[in-house]
């Protein structure tokens, strides 16, 4: 499997260290981030990103710094409670990756139009975010970073801020997404059981400065269905998940 | 439903008005207040009707007057924000040079634009533009910073320039803030023009006022006060008219 992001030895922080000696591969599969609250999983997605520099250790992405990958739009990104622009309709939002750093490769071949089709929103398309629910508005968010068509797809907690029922149906959205295509996808939650029913492999990172705590390997098979949570072995993933956190 | 509102929001203020004036007319009148001292309203609107053509050329005087030196003053203040609001060292410089500007008594240094600048137009547009820089300088700073972090990050991961990041998204997130600062800098514009003319002019509602004052031709002043507050008015109502345009998507202009 082609290693699409590879962090090696990476520290990071702000004003006082926040990530130690990370070690991170991942291909074409989804990888789920878990940790507590503050642990340094969105200072993980930034460097991923490029947004922050290491302190020390490298971070590649598909085989270049984040910077170029980022100059040549190969990063989609999607942030917990998206804002959105609020003076765009949804089908100007979706639009917008579209618009800027044309110097980039820009479209994926599937339209702006048929993404927002594709996330149920066609009756909202030229509605402003004010008018959305947080579930719709995530649901935007979705759209307008998969419009460039990324190999490389960064979530930040991206249903953390809904609520539950809006959010199981967003992670069915999601599950369906990925089995038609095969992206790297990194996403970060705190929930132990979303990450298990998502991911192929979940990552547990943890402590003070943040390390890797340990790895589990999603071996539930796919196509997933929410009904798998029922099943014994999703129970004992989420265990082995759950003992690498505490 | 916003044309009805409107009407009524008017309607509410013309009767107020009418209220006020009156009053003092009945007042004036009982008590015999002589004219040098507070005209009847009566008198007041027949002086202005019978000077219209004087009021409203010097009207336009001074409003063209408080235009320029909005549009400058605001133009300044806007570019100048920029800077700041890209950089904190330059930010730490010039913000106590802009508070400088501010702390400067304008009424102060207006004679002085007078003897630099001359009788003409250009020491009133000086005075209305220093006076408005101050408010629309914070105004747009603050409003340049108060863009979504998340969604700054969302573009940079896109690769966007920093120059797309200020089109796409510094500049519509400062919106609501440059129209704030528009409001309170148009009605300092129109004061600044009156100050300028006061300190030396030939032209403008200040002295038609100055004029006014020293004959204690009362009718007059008031004559011209009202016109000024007319021209404050409409202008508000100008700002307040490209404000729901263009922030129909703003929650403020929602739910007004």
């Amino acid at each position: 499997m082609p290693v699409a992001i590879a962090l090696h030895g990476v520290s990071a922080g702000y004003k006082g260290p926040v990530l130690r000696d990370i070690n991170l591969e991942v291909g074409n599969e989804v990888v789920a981030i878990v940790g507590r609250s503050g642990s340094g999983k969105t200072t993980l997605l930034r460097l991923i990103a490029g947004l922050l520099e290491p302190t020390s250790g490298t971070v590649d992405l598909l085989g270049v710094a984040p910077a170029i990958a980022r100059r040549r739009k190969r990063i989609g990104f999607v942030p917990q409670d998206a804002r959105l622009h609020p003076w765009r309709t949804v089908r100007e939002n979706v639009t917008l990756p579209l618009e800027v750093n044309r110097a980039a490769r820009t479209n994926g071949h599937v339209s702006p139009d048929e993404w927002v089709a594709r996330m149920g929103l066609s009756d909202a398309i030229d509605a402003y975010p004010h008018q959305l629910s947080g579930g719709m508005r995530q649901r935007v968010a979705l759209a307008r970073s998969l419009v460039i068509d990324p190999e490389v797809l960064l979530m930040d907690e991206p249903l953390a801020s809904l609520d539950e029922l809006t959010r199981d149906d967003l992670r069915g959205e999601l599950l369906r997404l990925w089995e038609g295509q095969a992206r790297s996808v990194v996403y970060v939650t705190h929930d132990i059981e979303e990450a298990v029913l998502l991911a192929d492999r979940v990552v547990v990172i943890g402590g003070r400065p943040a390390a890797v705590r340990g790895e589990v390997r999603i071996s539930l098979a796919r196509p997933r269905t929410k009904a798998m949570r029922r099943e014994p072995l999703f129970y004992n993933l989420v265990e082995a998940v759950r003992k690498h956190l505490e | 439903m916003t044309a009805r509102r409107t009407f009524v929001d008017l309607a509410v203020a013309l009767v107020a008005i009418a209220g006020i004036a009156l009053v003092l007319e009945v007042w004036t009148r009982v008590m015999s207040v002589p004219s040098y001292l507070l005209p009847a309203p009566s008198a007041v609107g027949a002086r202005m009707a019978a000077d219209a053509g004087l009021l409203a050329r010097e009207g336009g005087v001074t409003l063209s007057e408080a235009a320029a030196g909005f549009v400058l003053g605001t133009s300044v203040a806007f570019v100048l924000a920029t800077v700041m609001a890209s950089s904190r060292p330059l930010e730490r410089t010039l913000f106590p040079l802009a508070i400088l500007v501010k702390l400067t008594p304008i009424v102060a240094i207006a004679p002085l634009f007078t003897l630099w600048f001359g009788f003409g137009t250009a020491p009133k547009v000086a005075i209305a533009a220093l006076i408005t820089f101050f408010p629309m300088l914070v105004n747009s700073f603050v409003g340049l910073r108060s863009a979504d972090l998340q969604e700054v990050a969302f573009l940079e991961t896109l690769g966007a320039s920093g120059r797309e990041i200020f089109r796409h998204l510094r500049v519509p997130s400062a919106l609501p803030y440059l129209f704030s600062g528009a409001r309170i800098s148009l009605n300092l514009a129109l004061i600044g023009a009156v100050i300028g003319e006061w300190t030396g002019a030939d032209r403008g509602l200040g002295r038609v006022i100055f004029v006014a004052n020293a004959n204690l031709d009362l009718t007059i002043l008031f004559g011209a006060v009202l016109v000024l507050a007319a021209i404050g008015i409409a202008a508000n109502a100008f700002v307040g008219a490209a404000e729901r345009r263009l922030l129909h998507w703003h929650p403020i202009a929602v739910a007004t």
